[in-house]
């Protein structure tokens, strides 16, 4: 212990430690009926935190080539012992980060902490959503198993609908005009250094500005948060938070021992597209809408215009802290909270609606 | 003398405090044992390539073949009666048995449909359609490598 | 059949015109400096005398320097029609169809003219189709048969080994159907006209067109080509037999050779048809409704018996290596590594095929001792995927201990928050 005590002192003397100590032992989060709202963000940095662990993992033994990339993986999940857990574990961690993301999204989104001064965390969270999404796209293409591989032709022959640069989108996406071994050293390149750099640089952002401005607290639960007695941050509310990664880590593993993910079959560019192709679930509402809409409407390609909306929707869901001018009288605009359920029971819907096979 | 203060709210205390520990713990072995595990490869260092050593060049003599496996598929070394060595898959295209190498008709037979492929690996007799897929061969010393091609 | 038009007054004329307008075989060919038959029928308007013109700079003839004269006869020379087209001077405008065999064969049964153009294809063709059904029909004044013109076209005609060409594999089907399919004209030579759609239902005219195997047999593979007659009872199993090597081997072996024999039954027809020949299944051996022992055999005598043994052998060594196929498939899904598996698996294939093979002998312990080695290598394949279900199961029990263990934790640090809150 004083050992201990001796290299604190150390450290302070040098860093000057105390207004750090300090600001950590009045931090504290507010106590009312939607506390619960305050772990997912939390959540979501854990599964992150899985998928870095067991991406360094995978990078042991992985090889990005057409030849052998899907060799390798096999090798994973057969040879590599406890592969097959680690390669689960990664797959499905990216689901329920994804997942939990959304959950911190609509949740944020509900009790309207989006509003000024709050506009940068949402803007950045916004971004990392993009950039989750953009993980498990690359990262779907890896294993290059058939469905990996056709999934991927589709998904990035939506951006050649572009407007004007669509084309060098494609060539940009694909390293060519096909998907090739081209395409899977480039969605590598992303997945392990591209995305991460651009996630931990808006990352620190978006956990800086929160220890900036503290928890926000809807104004219609200001009265009872003032009431009780607010949870201390350390090291009350780590420990709770500590309880919901434990349930993190216990989904994981029971999802990876019922429900270890598949490797699929090798991808034949020259084979023909099997049926039923799908992307990953977080794509599907987008997918299914698109494939709703007529070849044309009003003139224009249908899914054109289909990219043309979600483009839209996703512009107003970013302002949303500028739109939303609140109501006079203290709280954010009724127009905005009945938009938000709107849009969570379109994803939702078509989500399990795609599930059940609605749209066959 | 501490056990004579103890009240049951304290040792309750202890006891969940040293739960805690314990089971922590054990998540955070149950978490790390398989990473210390996958870490350390398994015997077979390298993932499975396209390329395999197939056999020794002194065990090979001229006008002989022999079955090596590429992965589970079956392939054929033959060495020529003048000595060439060349490597084919040996699934037969006829209908997926495995050829042969036949010294006394110095060429590939397989015996399910008396189908033949000259030394080329070409189907020249029987049923089979097409030739059998032909592979390199490097010879490295008395090592003989097959390389599938990509 | 357009060919049967001539009036008979004019074949004869034509016919004599023919063997005069045979090039002497000392000559060399020389290639017209100036022909005037191309020159003139390409303007013609009248399209029946203008394609031929059109074709010929496609046919193999012309590029050999044999243009319309070298059969047509006359005077490629002369401006003059009268002149390049004096019947007196060998030229025949139509030929008769009983002309144009012997027309073709003057020069293709030449083999010392042949070997100065094309030393590498036979010479026979012509004393071949002498024999054939379309020659001898022929020769008894048919005109409705089938002459060299009618398969490989009389103008712009093409090697064999020309996609384009008419007698091409993968065409030459249709060739024949033009006139085997008509039934009509089929029904006056006693030929049903309906064995081109039963082929095409057959593995051989799928392995053609699927697998493009352009050395699947089509039509004259087992009738012959220029002899094209059909394959007589005894020699049946002798066409199935160039190709299918083992099986008529072990049938020659088997009992059946001389009983079909006697019986004047086709060896291979018998079980497996002649032109819709499909892929025979296990559920064809047996007496019952539509199997083929049944022809002869009759529930309860030896062949009914050993036919019994023999498809349930079969159906055993099938159905064994399904179940482990699927049963290694799905493990296969899961992650597990099966390579061993499906060494066996293969080796279980192989073994099935060689017992079909044995089937030919109608020996029950020769179709037996190849499925008892597919039986033997499919129990393997099954025992490693029964293997890697336990590894699986193995690997569910762990992840469910630690499942316990981090729910213990998560109810502890549950419980001490609750407990530091109070």
């Amino acid at each position: 212990m004083r050992a201990l005590d001796k290299l604190w002192h150390a450290l302070d003397e040098r860093l000057e430690l105390d207004p750090i100590v300090e600001f950590v032992a009045h931090k504290v989060v507010p106590r009312h009926r939607h506390s619960w709202a305050y772990y997912f963000g939390g959540l979501t940095m854990f599964f992150l935190f899985v998928q870095i662990a067991t991406g360094i993992l995978l990078l042991l033994y992985y090889r990005p080539t057409a030849e052998a990339a899907f060799e390798s993986v096999q090798f994973i999940v057969t040879r590599v012992p406890f592969g097959w857990l680690v390669r689960s574990v990664h797959s499905w961690s990216a689901n329920l980060m994804i997942l939990s993301a959304f959950a911190h999204m609509f949740s944020v989104y509900f009790m309207g902490s989006y509003a000024k001064p709050r506009e940068l965390t949402w803007w950045s969270g916004f971004a990392l959503l993009g950039l989750a999404m953009g993980f498990g796209f690359s990262g779907y293409l890896l294993p290059w198993n058939t469905l990996s591989y056709f999934a991927t032709q589709v998904g990035t022959d939506m951006v050649s609908k572009v407007p004007f640069a669509g084309a060098w989108l494609l060539k940009f996406l694909r390293g060519g005009s096909e998907v090739t071994g081209a395409t899977l050293t480039r969605f590598f390149g992303f997945h392990v250094a591209v995305l991460p750099m651009l996630t931990a640089v808006l990352l620190a952002g978006h956990l800086a500005f929160i220890q900036r401005q503290g928890m926000h607290v809807p104004s219609s639960l200001e009265e009872e948060a003032k009431r009780r007695k607010p949870i201390r941050f350390v090291p009350n509310f780590m420990l709770r938070e500590g309880v919901v990664w434990l349930l993190g880590l216990a989904a994981l593993a029971a999802l990876a021992a019922f429900f270890p993910w598949e490797l699929g079959t090798k991808a034949d560019p020259f084979a023909s597209a099997p049926a039923g192709i799908k992307p990953e679930w977080y794509f599907l509402f987008m997918f299914e809408t698109l494939k709703l809409l007529p070849a044309h409407l009003f003139g224009i390609e249908g899914e054109l215009l289909g990219l043309g909306a979600f483009a839209a929707g996703g512009l107003v869901w970013f302002l949303v802290p500028v739109l939303d001018r609140g109501r006079p009288g203290g709280g954010r605009g009724r127009a905005f909270f009945v938009l938000g359920w709107l849009v969570l029971a379109y994803i939702v819907g078509f989500t399990f609606a795609s599930f059940a096979g609605v749209f066959k | 003398m501490r056990a004579a203060n103890e009240t049951p709210a304290v040792s309750r205390r202890t006891a969940l405090n040293w739960l805690l520990g314990t089971s922590l713990g054990a998540t955070l072995v149950a978490a790390l044992y398989p990473v210390f595990r996958f870490v350390i490869p398994p015997r077979v260092a390298e993932a499975p390539v396209n390329r395999v050593l197939a056999g020794k060049l002194s065990q090979l003599p001229d006008n002989s073949g022999k079955i090596f496996r590429f992965g589970s598929k079956p392939a054929i070394l033959i060495r020529t009666p003048t000595g060439e060595v060349r490597a084919f898959s040996a699934v037969c295209t006829h209908l997926n048995c495995t050829v042969q190498y036949r010294p006394d008709f110095q060429h590939i037979w397989c015996a399910c449909h008396n189908g033949q492929y000259d030394l080329q690996g070409k189907n020249i007799s029987g049923p089979p359609p097409k030739p059998l897929e032909a592979y390199k061969v490097d010879i490295a010393g008395d090592d003989v490598y097959v390389t599938r091609g990509a | 059949m357009t060919r049967q038009l001539a009036n008979a007054t004019l074949a004869i004329l034509l016919a004599a015109g023919a063997r005069a307008a045979a090039p002497p075989a000392a000559a060399a060919p020389v290639r017209a400096v100036k022909d005037a038959c191309l020159t003139c029928h390409a303007k013609l308007s009248d399209e029946r005398l203008r394609k031929p013109a059109e074709l010929a700079s496609a046919d193999i003839h012309q590029t050999q320097g044999i243009s319309c004269a070298g059969c047509h006869g006359g005077n490629p020379a002369a401006d003059d029609p009268t002149v390049a087209m004096d019947p007196r001077k060998g030229f025949v405008g139509k030929f008769t169809p009983q002309a144009i065999p012997e027309m073709c064969g003057s020069c293709h049964s030449n083999a010392a003219y042949m070997l100065r153009y094309a030393p590498n294809i036979p010479t026979d063709q012509l004393s071949q189709y002498r024999t054939s059904k379309h020659g001898l029909a022929l020769a008894k004044g048919a005109t409705d048969v089938a002459v060299c013109s009618s398969c490989h076209g009389a103008h712009g005609v093409r090697p064999p080994s020309d996609a384009r060409s008419p007698v091409y594999p993968t065409r030459i089907v249709d060739t024949c159907a033009r006139c085997h399919a008509d039934v009509a004209l089929m029904s006056r030579y006693g030929i049903k006209g309906n064995e081109v759609a039963e082929y095409k239902k057959s593995v051989h005219y799928a392995a053609l067109v699927e697998k493009n195997d352009l050395s699947a047999p089509t039509c004259k593979s087992c009738h012959g080509a220029h002899g094209a007659t059909p394959p007589g009872v005894s020699s049946v199993a002798n066409v199935c037999g160039t190709c299918h090597v083992s099986q008529l081997e072990r049938f020659d072996q088997s009992p059946h050779k001389d009983a079909f024999a006697a019986l004047e039954q086709p060896a291979c027809e018998a079980c497996h048809s002649n032109h819709a020949i499909g892929h025979p299944q296990d559920s064809w051996i047996g007496v019952a409704d539509k199997q083929v022992c049944g022809a002869c055999h009759s529930a309860g005598d030896a062949g009914a018996v050993a036919a019994g043994a023999i498809s349930g052998a079969l159906a055993k060594a099938t159905a064994a290596e399904t179940a482990a196929r699927a049963r290694v498939g799905k493990v296969k899904r899961a992650g597990m590594l099966m390579d061993a598996a499906d060494v066996k698996l293969e080796d279980a294939h192989q073994a099935y095929i060689m017992a079909t093979v044995e089937i030919h002998t109608v020996a029950v312990a020769r179709v037996e001792k190849q499925t008892e080695v597919a039986l033997a290598a499919t129990a393997a394949a099954d025992k490693d995927a029964a293997a890697a279900e336990a590894e699986i199961r193995y690997r569910r029990t762990g992840l469910f201990v630690s499942l316990i263990v981090i729910a213990v934790a998560m109810v502890t640090l549950a419980l001490k928050v609750r407990s530091m809150e109070r």
